[in-house]
């Protein structure tokens, strides 16, 4: 009887290993194609049977990509953009996220349901009314505009984010300060922000990586090249690249996947906990 | 709040005025409604006109809608949608389930296969949209030296004419995108999965039942309100997609994969007719309007059950 249930178990594990070798290889194949490309000569591009493992690797295609082409500018306008981003976004759901927990107000609800909301709107729609005001107002081609549209898409995830990490820190904690004489000021930037440094680091780092993805917004508000982040560049890349230049255009994008991969590989338990926290509890 | 009460009056005002919520929330509430609400009151008005993209004068009209609903595109623009976000939603769940299912077993049983695997998932929905755009095109590259094409050709299959037939850029342009959003059903799925307690599950077993019943008879009823809001979420998100699509193919061959996002901006920064594009983003203005209430319903009887 044992025995048997051992084998079943065996059978369960081998079951479950095949099952993650497939999983495994078909999500990993188109990254592992893309970095294949990025390393090889214009003729290993053509090779029927395709080269796997293009020998000697041309990291030389790296190279050409950041010195060569306007890549290196792309990912300098991005990381500005995000930083900025992120600085805002935490700064202004933190305050948000103070005001949910720690007041109890009439039509509170229904407010924190009207942030989320807005979580849902196509970003294609918001832009095409903005485009026109910021015409008008001759504000496209700035970043303070971007920046702003981009605060505006990343607050409603982050604010909840922070709202229901705020929610586990006692109220106690914070209420015993105010009776002491301390001001909310005080408790908010003392007490409550030092015990949620951990919730701080997760929303800034989700904020990160959905800024870094963000695409329609700076497509349709930024029309001047040297402004480019690098998702709206690597676009503009693949629409004059041609057959000869896909190494460049595979090895581009790989320099653009790999910190938003790097992220999520070493801090995938976080990000776990985080999507889920946001998406079930309310 | 109560302590904000019987605290010793006095301090400046700015601190008086901090004791009301409203001045923590309002740099929230004025982002939101200069990007958000201006802009959608915006969208519904410029609907109801014959405005053109950049400025000039403009009359009220339901004319839009009415050369939308009249256009031959609209149909084809309705079909595509329909499919992208029917076999999208459909494969990210099924998918995402059996996934979420087999890491979840790994996990109980110790397996680091199991996280090498969930980290595979999510690595994909981690590239952003437009790269993952790019990434299929020179996977779906149709000359010889395509790599999806040189492996069907193992088992005898193929050349298929991924991008340039209508049929198959559709079908080729959700497969990326079921690829590309698995990770987030997977994950939803996953985290339900690891609230059902062990003995829920070896309750089963005892009682005789197959690893095929307890699935359907026990972990599908307990997970069911995870299910649909994974359901509705993952439907936003399909209908909204618009990067990865125009990275792959443009909305082409002709019109065959062009989606509504993609549809929107076509027909507003391509043939300049806002209009219609206008009209087209209200449309799925009110898609999104929808299914977010059914999401906050969704929301509101979990949380009367907790």
């Amino acid at each position: 009887m044992l025995g048997s249930k051992a084998r079943a178990e065996r059978l369960t594990r081998a079951g479950l290993y095949a099952a993650y070798a497939v999983i495994t290889a078909f999500f990993l194949f188109p990254i592992f194609w893309v970095v294949s490309m990025s390393l090889k000569t214009v003729p290993q591009l053509f090779a029927t049977p395709p080269v796997w493992f293009p020998w000697p690797p041309q990291f030389g295609n790296y190279a050409y990509v950041l010195t060569s082409t306007s890549i290196g500018r792309y990912l300098l306008n991005s990381a500005f953009i995000v930083l900025m981003t992120v600085i805002l976004t935490l700064i202004i759901a933190t305050l948000a996220a103070y005001g949910f927990s720690r007041f109890s107000f009439r039509y509170k609800r229904p407010s924190l349901l009207a942030v989320l909301v807005f979580q849902m709107v196509s970003p294609v729609v918001i832009a095409i009314p903005l485009y026109r005001f910021f015409a008008a107002l001759g504000l496209l081609n700035s970043y303070a505009t971007v920046i702003l549209v981009y605060v505006a898409i990343v607050l409603p995830f982050t604010t909840w984010f922070l709202k229901g990490y705020f929610d586990t820190i006692p109220h106690e904690m914070d209420e015993a300060a105010i009776v002491d004489g301390a001001s909310r000021w005080q408790v908010l930037t003392r007490i409550l922000l030092p015990v949620c440094a951990p919730g701080i680091a997760t929303a800034a780092i989700l904020a990160a990586v959905l800024s870094w993805s963000q695409f329609v917004v700076p497509f349709i508000l930024l029309d001047s090249r040297e402004l480019y982040p690098i998702s709206v560049g690597l676009v503009d890349l693949k629409n004059t690249s041609d057959a000869i230049t896909l190494h460049y255009l595979s090895a581009a994008s790989v320099i653009a996947i790999a910190p938003v991969i790097a992220v999520f590989v070493l801090l995938q338990r976080y990000i776990v906990n985080a999507l889920t926290a946001g998406a079930i509890k309310g | 709040m109560t302590a904000a009460k019987t605290r010793e009056p006095g301090g400046s005002w700015l601190e008086s005025l901090a004791g009301s919520p409203w001045p923590w929330l309002l740099p929230l509430a004025a982002i939101l409604l200069a990007t958000f609400v201006f802009p959608i009151f915006e969208i519904v008005r410029l609907s109801l006109t014959d405005a053109s993209l950049v400025g000039g004068g403009y009359e009220y009209t339901l004319g839009s809608y009415g050369s939308l609903l009249t256009s031959p595109y609209f149909t084809d623009m309705l079909t595509a949608t329909a499919v992208f976000v029917f076999f999208s939603v459909l494969f990210q769940m099924l998918l995402g389930f059996l996934i979420a299912l087999a890491v979840d077993q790994g996990a109980r049983r110790g397996m680091r296969a199991s996280i090498v695997t969930r980290t595979a998932v999510l690595s994909a929905w981690a590239i952003p949209g437009v790269i993952i755009g790019i990434i299929w095109s020179i996977l779906y590259q149709q000359s010889e030296a395509g790599v999806l094409n040189y492996l069907l050709g193992l088992v005898g299959l193929g050349p298929v004419p991924f991008l340039s037939d209508p049929e198959f850029a559709l079908a080729s342009v959700t497969l990326a995108n079921i690829w590309r959003g698995t990770a987030f059903s997977m994950i939803l799925i996953y985290a339900g999965l690891q609230t059902l307690p062990d003995d829920v599950l070896e309750a089963a077993r005892v009682d005789g039942a197959s690893a095929f019943q307890s699935l359907t008879r026990v972990v599908l009823p307990l997970l069911a309100p995870i299910l649909f809001i994974n359901l509705v979420i993952v439907s936003i998100e399909t209908f909204n997609t618009f990067d990865m699509v125009l990275a792959l193919t443009g909305g082409g061959p002709g019109r065959a994969t062009e989606v509504i996002a993609l549809s929107i901006y076509n027909q507003i920064f391509q043939q300049f007719d806002l209009g219609p594009g206008a009209a087209t983003a209200v449309l799925l203005l009110a898609v999104n309007a929808v299914m977010t209430a059914v999401y906050i319903r969704l929301l509101q009887r979990e949380e009367e059950v907790a």
